[in-house]
């Protein structure tokens, strides 16, 4: 099957680079602004973040398909808890180590956070276990590429230390620690991912551009039979998580059309309203075409 | 009077001494979602408020408990976290079956009780010992300190939207980022701590 | 709409930061006066890392470095007139540098930037470097109260009783505090050619002011008559500075008289509330931040009010008013 051959390369540049969940798609900002406050803080909640993602998401692929959204959602909370539940006892019972109170409250906080629940519900349960591992792998890892490199930013101009050594810096920018710095670091690694995919993907670079909602006056889209049902339930969700109405993507269109005049509410859909089924429809993958069981 | 003045005073300083999500960046995903849909600010709002309401309280009694206000940390946030998908079950079986809520109300639900700001209410509420009415006026005040920050951050990507000035690099998230990084420095004249340090 | 398409066009960056700069030359004087050479060399070195940030910012961007963009010279000179004299000289440079790269580069330059981008840059160097920022203790000998500054004065709670001696020297500045926003007398002459200039900046300036006023008169901080407390607030740190520099900023300021009046009451009321419950002795700038960031939320509320028969939308409650482009 067509979908089954997309190489974990493939979905790595566009889910960890291109798509990137923390720059690009804004979801799982909580464990950078407020936890990653230093590189060790960073590497601990990248690790929990990857687990919980890569095992959610293939529980969710394997055994949550048929079972009503609104069911499975808190049951993504449930299976993360048990993951990080075990692991923060066994860290701070059995061994020495001694987490602070900041990291402790963080680390359950994982379960909620909104990249799992996204990639599971947008992906996971549409596809087969396979794809749902390597999109939660090139997710996690893009997740956790942004937390290790801003805490370690933070730590380096906060603290003047790096892994917890002291270093010999003349200034320590206190504010950096607070939530503040890390959105400033944000903002400048956001860009500089900008310009990276501006140099080496420009075909993209558009696609993450402004999205456009249509018109109020334009033809409306069709509305579902029913008010109720697992059929309009599925375009809830994802409703909220990305944008409702993009233009046709460039890979399908790739001279460079004019651009639609926008009203000014067309023009409150900023560029990070990324659509986030675009970039699996980026990878030939939909639940139309995927093959795997719908609800 | 003493308990209402518990509730007024938490749910002040959860909305502008230490903002829940500008000042302590949680539930700040979802916050900028909202924002872009400023017709459901007053629905997330009770939303919000009403789950923290009931997590917190729930919490709080469940921590008077001795054995279970003895727990390790670890199995006390899982004891938190059970607490909140409960009431977020509940909730949402009570609008699916009586009330026959749409799926996009059952949808909104999901995310305005399953994030970090709500998960993370019981948390403050034990870390700062605050008493039940605190607990009241702590979830009360998150809801608030929510909605706050998705106002003033719907207007932010409205004026980035309407800047054109804005260099290349630093169009769409780069540039909300720092706008958010600004809003959060203001909030930052009110306390330098985190709410956690 | 023809005239106002016109008149934005004949906005420049130079003409709005040049009446800024003739303003700011007096502080400067005054800086230089009661702390020596020393203030000049601050200021010389917040403007000029201003300058060199905002040159490589262009080199990086690929945009056109203009020297007479002057509003690099006013966010490193305000910045630096906001500080104490016997400052560590990173700390300005680096609350310069945040307000160029962080506040003003990022959002297209400063007559689109949301937030003042000098604000911004004093609000990171209180929050990163809060021990130096506020501490006064250079050159304070023959100050009225030594090395304390009057917001610490306000902090302890003290009791205070004014005469006309120590009045005049609280006026014009002879107390240790940021080395060029003390001088109330001064700041009544920048209003004055303000109010030449761009009048109907001025009234978020009234707003602010008898905001900041009436709220200490009601709640005092120290045991004196409303008055006295009136007096010494706005007389501590760079209040009046801020209300006729900073709240009149041109890009971030909102568009109609009754509208600015209010935010500048509600930047006040911020201001003193952060003052009276805030971790640091000067709140100001995040109070300005915080005002750039609710006026248009607040713009947008008042013109959805039906009772309300202005013709302006929301959409354009944020930009600058091209009326008081004089």
């Amino acid at each position: 099957m067509k979908n089954e051959n997309i190489s974990f390369k493939d979905m790595f540049i566009k889910g960890a680079v291109i798509f990137n969940p923390v720059l690009v798609q804004l979801v799982g900002l909580c464990p950078a602004v407020a936890a990653s406050t230093s590189l060790v803080n960073a590497a601990v909640l990248s690790v929990v973040l990857c687990a919980d993602l890569i095992i959610t998401c293939l529980l969710a692929s394997a055994l949550l398909k048929k079972v009503p959204r609104w069911i499975r959602v808190p049951l993504y909370l449930l299976i993360g808890i048990a993951i990080i539940c075990p692991v923060l006892w066994i860290v701070e019972t059995k061994t020495l180590t001694t987490l602070s109170l900041g990291m402790k409250i963080y680390i359950p906080l994982i379960a909620v956070n909104s990249v799992t629940a996204v990639h599971c519900e947008q992906f996971s349960v549409k596809n087969s276990v396979k794809l749902a591992v390597y999109d939660a792998a090139a997710v996690g890892i893009g997740s956790s590429i942004v937390l290790i490199l801003v805490g370690a930013l933070r730590e380096l101009l906060g603290a003047s230390s790096l892994g917890g050594v002291t270093l010999d810096l003349p200034v320590a920018f206190k504010g950096m620690l607070l939530p503040f710095g890390g959105l400033v670091i944000l903002g400048f690694v956001a860009a500089a991912l900008r310009a990276f995919i501006a140099e080496k993907y420009p075909a993209y670079l558009e696609e993450s551009g402004p999205v456009v909602k249509k018109p109020e006056n334009a033809a409306p889209k069709p509305q579902p039979a029913e008010e109720s049902g697992e059929v309009e339930e599925v375009e809830l969700f994802d409703e909220f998580w990305t944008s409702e109405t993009v233009e046709t993507p460039a890979e399908k269109e790739p001279e460079p059309q004019p651009k639609p005049e926008l009203s000014s509410q067309e023009k409150i859909r900023w560029e990070s309203q990324r659509d986030i089924e675009e970039f699996f429809k980026s990878l030939g993958l939909d639940s139309d075409e995927s093959g795997v069981d719908k609800q | 009077m003493k308990m209402l003045s518990d509730l007024l005073m938490t749910a002040l300083y959860t909305v502008f001494v230490q903002n829940l999500v500008l000042s302590s960046g949680l539930g700040m995903s979802e916050a900028i979602r909202v924002s872009t849909k400023p017709g459901t600010f007053g629905k997330f709002a009770v939303m919000i408020s009403g789950f923290s309401v009931a997590t917190s309280a729930l919490c709080g009694v469940i921590d008077s408990v001795e054995s279970v206000a003895a727990l390790p940390y670890s199995l006390r946030a899982a004891v938190y976290a059970a607490v909140l998908a409960g009431v977020y079950i509940v909730t949402a079986a009570v609008m699916k079956f009586i009330f026959r809520a749409s799926a996009k109300v059952l949808g909104t639900l999901g995310i305005a009780a399953l994030n970090t700001l709500v998960l993370a209410v019981p948390h403050i509420n034990n870390y700062a010992a605050y008493s039940f009415a605190g607990s009241i006026g702590s979830g009360l005040g998150a809801g608030i300190a929510f909605v706050l920050a998705a106002a003033l951050i719907s207007k932010g990507s409205q004026r980035i939207a309407e800047n054109e000035d804005i260099p290349a690099v630093f169009k769409g998230t780069p540039a909300m980022f720092l706008y958010v990084a600004m809003l959060s420095l203001a909030f930052a004249g009110f306390t330098d701590t985190n709410i956690f340090s | 709409m023809a005239v106002k398409a016109d008149n934005q066009k004949r906005v420049k960056v130079s003409q709005i930061y040049g009446d800024y700069l003739i303003m700011l030359a007096a502080p400067c004087i005054v800086a230089w006066r009661y702390y020596g050479a020393r203030a000049l060399l601050v200021i010389a070195v917040s403007v000029l890392t201003a300058e060199l940030c905002d040159l490589l910012a262009c080199l990086a961007l690929g945009r056109k470095f203009l020297l007479k963009d002057l509003s690099n010279i006013f966010i490193g000179a305000a910045i630096a007139l906001m500080m104490p004299s016997g400052i560590p000289l990173y700390v300005p440079a680096s609350a310069a540098a945040f307000a160029v790269l962080a506040a003003k580069i990022p959002f297209g330059g400063s007559l689109k930037a949301p937030f003042v981008p000098a604000a911004a840059g004093f609000a990171f160097a209180s929050v990163c470097f809060k021990e130096l920022v506020f501490d006064y203790s250079y050159n304070s000998s023959g100050k009225l109260l030594g090395a304390r500054s009057l917001g610490a004065l306000l902090a302890n709670g003290n009791s205070v009783h004014l005469n006309a001696l120590n009045t005049f020297d609280i006026l014009s500045g002879n107390v240790a505090g940021p080395m060029g926003t003390g001088c109330g007398i001064l700041m009544l002459g920048c209003c004055a050619y303000l109010f030449v200039r761009r009048r109907n900046a001025l009234l978020s300036t009234a707003g602010f002011i008898a905001a900041c006023a009436v709220f200490s008169m009601i709640f005092p901080r120290i045991n004196a008559s409303p008055l006295t407390s009136a007096v010494l607030e706005l007389s501590s740190g760079s209040l009046l500075f801020a209300a006729v520099f900073l709240l009149t900023d041109y890009s971030s300021q909102p568009v109609g008289g009754v509208f600015k009046i209010i935010s500048g009451a509600l930047c006040g009321i911020f201001c003193m509330i952060m003052r009276y419950v805030g971790v640091y002795e000067e709140t100001v700038c995040f109070a300005v931040l915080l005002t750039n960031g609710i006026s248009p939320v607040l713009g947008s509320a008042m013109a959805k009010n039906p009772f309300r028969s202005s013709k302006k939308t929301p959409q354009n409650v944020s930009t600058p008013s091209q009326a008081e482009n004089k």
